[in-house]
């Protein structure tokens, strides 16, 4: 009797026991705490093509087609396989089996028909449209083959696909995003201006992510992001550079460093005389120490330098060139050109970004010694974008974009984006062969050689590339040293 | 008297008037419209004329002063050039959560401001004063964001006793705001009261000057009496215009205190509509808070005036 009172005693205490450390571990549930920006003032939408997303969103809530590997080249995602026809014209996309999206139903050919289709309805005016505007059809072969037709052949299309925007909706979504995607975090509760929160989707298709949760606070204030990490409010957080002395040091966080943040340009007018003159383009690039420049502006070890080109060092279609300053040569060319007695220039600049007009004068400091007498002219930051840049000769500024993104929206004859006015025909016709070649290699040389084409006759400066950097409390790992669209948010953990 | 309350609010009214006209001119003095500069670098021409269309900046400029205006007579302040909503609703939110941690300051600074002034003003020169006085200028020189960002350093980092910024929702609860808010309000707090306990300060030293504490002294009231008496009435009616004024500066430093924690409040809205070229909300937090200055202002004259029989009295 007793003993069995003693049993008893001891399996509630078992029982409680179990019960506490069940609650123990539910404590330990493992969650990132991170910020928004409300960029888009509480507008944002769940719709990753939508002109003002929630940009941290589309990564998590669903799936690409398409990712880049680490080193950029193309790894499945939710395509298995893909194959063109010998003009690149169309492409034949194998999607994985299996594949369900939050709501449970099943993730189908006529899920990328409507996903990558409705990027080009006019009525939705998406920017992705920019990118992928070149798919004409998307044709359901069987539940899982879809047959993309293109409007232009594309070798790269595969590559076009990285585009955080691109990702798979439920074709029953219609005109209503709500968040249902196939990704490895389901969305939870969903507030822009406040508490926005994501759940692990334990039916993954490549298995259940490390952390259990994530939850998003809204703080628009950049120096406010950098308290709240301080204060250990949130965990992770992205750092420009001249905040990097806030953490450094500190053995609470790591600072991460990637390549191809983005970049400052000084872009000259190729259609105007005197820039009409390659000789006077060239000379007005390469009179300067980039590397002194870079050192100077970002400080050493802080970017990438780079010859007047916008392809990042992750991009495996880079150009390494050599530039250096050529003094010399740039007083040459000038004296060719007829301007023995050196020349002035005219470059606006605007307070817009931190740096932008430093940049103007360290670039006129450095081309003085050449004869060239850079006359710079502070623009007002309001309506710089839209009445100064672009018809004149300006800084300009830009992110990170893939090669073939980068040298067609900015470069071509013609493109809405093309701020030098370049028109060079031999220069589109390698874009568009490059475009049209299905080999790797092949498509890589075809790129390079039109960054050189850029180097020796383009009319756009850009010394360098900068770093952009991110802040983790150390406990969180598993971020690779590379920009936002490498991330496999999967495998990013928490360890005490 | 009913007539000299009835000039000041029509004055208030016309102030305000002036206010809006102001809002809406600077406004339009600027390069660009709310939709090239809402719209950005890349707009397309359909989506800058559906911006137009939407916003109504396609009608002439008096006519939308006219029509604006007369909405905002009505309660309604337009449309959010960003936000795609009604600018009421947007605000509406904030105002509360801004009008709670004012209202926090004002409640724990005012009394202190008064006390520590009063204090010090009677102990004039003393180390008492001295130490005060020191501290206020501190209060009053050093910028919000450095108190703000210190406090958080010493607080929430060093000693962990409260959170940093605040991260309760717009919409959160008046008490969870209120729990959240802690170093916002003392930061507020902090330079709240200094700037009225400065001015509390000279006051009390006018009127421990003045004829009439001369001769209550010489009289031989008891120094007691004469404080409770003469000096401290006398000198705290000054001091509530004193506070009027300072809700200008109350207003200024919530945007910057607001940023800097992170508080969901009309100031921080502010700094947002601007970063995000929402020229429509800005017009409309500007009106707010000139308005909000002038009913203040306002409410602080028909104060003094209540409470002082002289200000009905001596008018010209």
């Amino acid at each position: 009797m007793k003993a069995q009172r003693l049993l008893a005693t001891t399996r509630a205490a078992l029982a409680a026991a179990v019960v506490l450390s069940t609650a123990g571990s539910a404590l330990a549930e493992k969650v990132l705490r991170r910020s928004n920006d409300l960029s888009f003032g509480g507008s944002e939408s769940l719709d990753p093509i939508s002109p003002s997303p929630f940009v941290e969103l589309p990564y998590l809530l669903y799936d690409r087609l398409v990712v880049p590997a680490n080193d950029g080249t193309p790894e499945p995602s939710l395509a298995l396989s893909w194959e063109a026809n010998e003009s690149a014209s169309e492409w034949v996309f194998k999607l994985r089996p299996g594949v369900k999206f939050h709501d449970g139903s099943q993730f189908d050919a006529a899920d990328v028909k409507f996903s990558l289709e409705r990027i080009n309805d006019p009525a939705l005016e998406s920017p992705v449209a920019a990118v992928l505007g070149i798919v004409s059809e998307v044709e359901v072969v069987d539940p899982l083959t879809v047959k993309i037709k293109l409007s232009k052949p594309h070798g790269g299309l595969p590559m076009l696909l990285y585009d955080y925007r691109v990702v798979v909706l439920p074709s029953e979504a219609g005109d209503t995003i709500e968040g249902i995607g196939t990704g490895p975090f389901k969305l939870e509760s969903y507030d822009p201006e406040s508490t926005t929160e994501v759940v692990a989707n334990p039916d993954h298709w490549a298995g259940a992510p490390k952390l259990d949760r994530m939850i998003f606070t809204a703080i628009p204030d950049s120096e406010a992001r950098n308290q709240a990490m301080l204060a250990g409010q949130i965990d992770y957080n992205a750092l420009t550079r001249d905040q990097v002395a806030l953490f450094e040091g500190n053995p609470d966080f790591t600072i991460q460093q990637f390549p191809g943040a983005g970049w400052f340009g000084i872009v000259f007018l190729t259609d105007e005389a005197p820039f009409t003159d390659p000789r006077v383009r060239k000379a007005l690039r390469i009179a300067v120490d980039r590397q002194a420049m870079m050192n100077l502006l970002v400080g050493e070890g802080n970017g990438t330098l780079t010859c007047d080109h916008p392809v990042t060092s992750s991009d495996p279609f880079r150009a390494e060139i050599d530039c250096p300053q050529d003094i010399e040569g740039a007083k040459a060319l000038l004296a060719e050109a007829g301007f023995p007695d050196g020349i002035d220039v005219e470059v606006y600049t605007a307070d817009l970004e931190p740096g932008m007009v430093q940049f103007v004068e360290v670039y006129q400091q450095q081309a003085a010694a050449a004869g060239i007498r850079v006359n710079m002219k502070l623009a007002p930051s309001d309506g710089y974008w839209d009445d100064v840049w672009f018809y004149k000769n300006s800084v300009t500024s830009w992110g990170q974009r893939t090669a073939d993104q980068f040298l067609n929206e900015a470069w071509r004859t013609g493109a809405d984006w093309n701020e030098s006015h370049y028109a060079n025909p031999e220069f589109d016709t390698l874009l568009d062969e490059a475009r049209a070649t299905l080999d790797f290699d092949k498509a890589r040389e075809i790129y390079q050689a039109a960054q050189v084409m850029l180097y020796e006759d383009g009319g756009t400066f850009i010394p360098y590339q900068e770093d952009g950097r991110r802040v983790f409390s150390t406990k969180v790992t598993g971020f690779p040293p590379l920009n936002d669209e490498y991330i496999n948010w999967r495998e990013i953990d928490i360890v005490e | 008297m009913l007539g000299i309350v009835l000039e000041r609010i029509g004055l208030a009214a016309f102030t305000m008037a002036f206010v809006s006209v102001v809002c809406f001119t600077g406004l339009q003095m600027m390069p660009g419209d709310a939709c090239t500069v809402h719209l950005g670098r890349g707009a397309s021409d359909t989506a800058l004329e559906n911006c137009r269309s939407r916003l109504g900046l396609d009608q002439p400029a008096v006519t939308r002063f006219m029509d604006w205006s007369g909405k905002i007579v009505q309660g309604d302040l337009g449309l959010s050039a960003q936000r795609g909503k009604p600018i009421t609703e947007i605000v509406g939110w904030r105002l509360r959560n801004t009008l709670i941690l004012s209202g926090m300051a004002a409640l724990m600074g005012i009394p202190m401001a008064l006390f520590l002034g009063v204090v010090s003003g009677l102990r004039r020169e003393g180390p008492l004063d001295i130490g005060i006085s020191t501290i206020a200028i501190f209060g009053m020189t050093v910028p919000e964001f450095i108190s703000g960002s210190l406090m958080i350093l010493v607080f929430s980092v060093t000693l962990d006793w409260s959170a940093g910024i605040v991260l309760a929702s717009y919409k959160a609860p008046a008490l969870d705001l209120v729990r959240g808010s802690i170093l916002p309000a003392a930061t507020l707090t902090f330079i709240l009261a200094a700037h009225i306990m400065r001015m509390v300060r000279t006051s009390v030293i006018e009127v421990l000057q003045s004829d009439f504490v001369l001769m209550a002294r010489l009289k031989g009231v008891p120094r007691r009496q004469i404080i409770w008496r003469h000096v401290v009435p006398n000198a705290l009616l000054p001091a509530i215009s004193i506070i009027g004024l300072t809700a200008a500066w109350l207003l200024g430093g919530v945007v910057i205190v607001e940023s800097v924690f992170n508080y969901p409040g009309l100031g921080r809205l502010a700094v947002d509509a601007v970063s995000d070229q929402d020229l429509p909300l800005v017009q409309a937090i500007a009106l707010l808070f000139g308005i909000i200055y002038v009913i203040v202002n306002l409410a602080t004259d028909l104060l003094a005036m209540a409470l002082n029989p002289r200000l009905r009295t001596l008018r010209g």
